[in-house]
């Protein structure tokens, strides 16, 4: 329980948000407060304002700062009234920062449970509860419940994308893969999905004792190249395209094996991707990530995904120059 | 041609323009108060006093009129990508790792409090988050 409470108070960033929100919470209590619109003499209140409480609220949870915290949560309440489902959930969260033990978490579940009962479709609160069972490491029991509210509201991406973590946590990777692929259905652009679902395949590759699954690894290549087509300069995209074609070339270095597999392959398939290609992919990439490494953080990548896409250069070039 | 030169040109076609426009005016105030004087410039009497402009003005309507085009168009702000790919690649390092889709992976709804936040949420959703 120590554990958890320190690492709240790590983040210097929350902490720097939540130091601003004695002053923000000052500044702005008296648009919250007129319950009926003046025009000209009130301002007009505006969803961001909402979305910036929330936000707030979030930021001082995370800091430790629970005074601020509350002070954010009555004000919604106030605005939306206690019934309100978002607001809901907003108060769980609340509830569960501040709880003590577990003991008050399961009191807490509880509750969720009783909402839950009289309103099955009380989403924000449902995400509570599956995010409290994880906390409270009953991953199965989350994954069971995510899997219920999905069969009711099927194209919500968030809660496919939680269950594809959960999945993976669990190493059950053809159903993390299916979850990402959902997600894709809804948004189909969104480019660090594509990332995330070549990710994937990549991790289910390097983990099972199979020497090398060439189909699932070209797979994953591909999914790392439509998130490069989505995304110009891609960090992310090109580390994983790098990788994915370094072990490609390693586990097929000619083109006979391949070759074999495109025969095989015919049931609607995409073919294996010839070797060439697959080292042009890699030179490509190669040469990209050592443009973005130089850029550095200057063009604002983040500084620690450029620290690991230079390491990964240095130990691709190693071998060669023995 | 440097932007700084967008906001003299278009006031010096504006200027241009208006002298033009007033040139033009009193060019047919000096036809109607002297109707005789169009019959000696222009041959033949049965065309319009209009049609006898003279052409300095009208040259110097239209040169000032591309001069106002040109000011205005080398003044315009910078174009913004209308590529997804320029666009989503641009929104990525501004953001430093943020775009819309970030949602996706920070997952509000599902936030555990208790360990807490995996990313920066709290400045990922500046420009014009998809998913809060």
């Amino acid at each position: 329980m120590s554990l958890s409470s320190s690492l709240r108070h790590s983040n210097s960033e929350a902490l720097s948000l939540s130091q601003q929100s004695t002053q923000y919470l000052q500044k702005h209590t008296s648009t919250g407060t007129s319950t009926i619109p003046v025009p000209f003499i009130s301002y007009p209140e505006s969803t961001e304002l909402w979305l910036m409480y929330e936000k707030l609220l979030l930021s001082c949870l995370r800091a430790g700062d629970d005074k601020a915290a509350h002070l954010c949560i009555e004000k919604l309440i106030d605005r939306f009234g206690a019934t309100n489902e978002r607001i809901m959930g907003l108060r769980g969260l609340y509830q569960e920062a501040v709880a003590k033990d577990d003991a008050a978490l399961g009191r807490i579940l509880k509750e969720y449970d009783e909402v839950l009962a009289e309103d099955p479709v009380n989403t924000p609160v449902a995400k509570r509860r599956i995010a409290l069972l994880q906390s409270l490491s009953r991953t199965t029991d989350a994954i069971d419940a995510l899997t219920e509210l999905l069969e009711s509201s099927p194209t919500d991406i968030e809660a496919w994308t939680e269950l594809s973590d959960l999945y993976l946590s669990q190493s059950l990777f053809p159903q993390a893969i299916f979850c990402l692929e959902e997600v894709l259905l809804v948004a189909p652009s969104a480019w660090n999905i594509h990332a995330r679902l070549g990710e994937v395949l990549y991790i289910s590759v390097t983990s099972s004792n199979e020497s090398a699954d060439g189909k699932t690894l070209a797979e994953a290549m591909r999914r790392f190249c439509r998130s490069i087509e989505l995304c110009d300069d891609y960090l992310r995209g090109y580390y994983g395209l790098k990788m994915t074609s370094d072990r490609l070339l390693s586990a097929f270095p000619d083109n006979s094996k391949a070759a074999g597999q495109i025969l095989s392959t015919d049931n609607g398939e995409l073919p294996m991707p010839s070797t060439a290609t697959v080292r042009k992919l890699n030179e490509k990439a190669t040469s990209k990530l050592a443009e973005m490494t130089r850029w550095t953080t200057a063009r604002g990548y983040n500084y620690a995904e450029v620290v690991a896409a230079k390491e990964l250069l240095d130990k691709s070039t190693q071998p060669k120059q023995r | 041609m440097p932007s700084y030169l967008s906001r003299p040109l278009t006031v010096l076609g504006l200027l241009f323009l208006s002298h033009a426009c007033y040139s033009a005016y009193e060019h047919s105030t000096l036809l109607t108060t002297f109707p005789q004087s169009s019959t000696i410039a222009s041959t033949s009497t049965s065309s319009p006093p209009t049609a006898s402009l003279p052409l300095d003005i009208s040259l110097e309507t239209i040169i000032s009129v591309v001069m106002i085009c040109v000011g205005l168009v080398v003044g315009a702000e910078e174009l913004k990508p209308i590529t997804w790919r320029v666009w989503a690649g641009k929104v990525e390092r501004e953001s430093g790792g943020g775009g819309p889709f970030q949602g996706l992976e920070d997952r509000l709804g599902f936030v555990d409090i208790r360990v807490g936040i995996i990313s920066s949420m709290e400045i990922g959703f500046g420009n014009g988050g998809l998913l809060v």
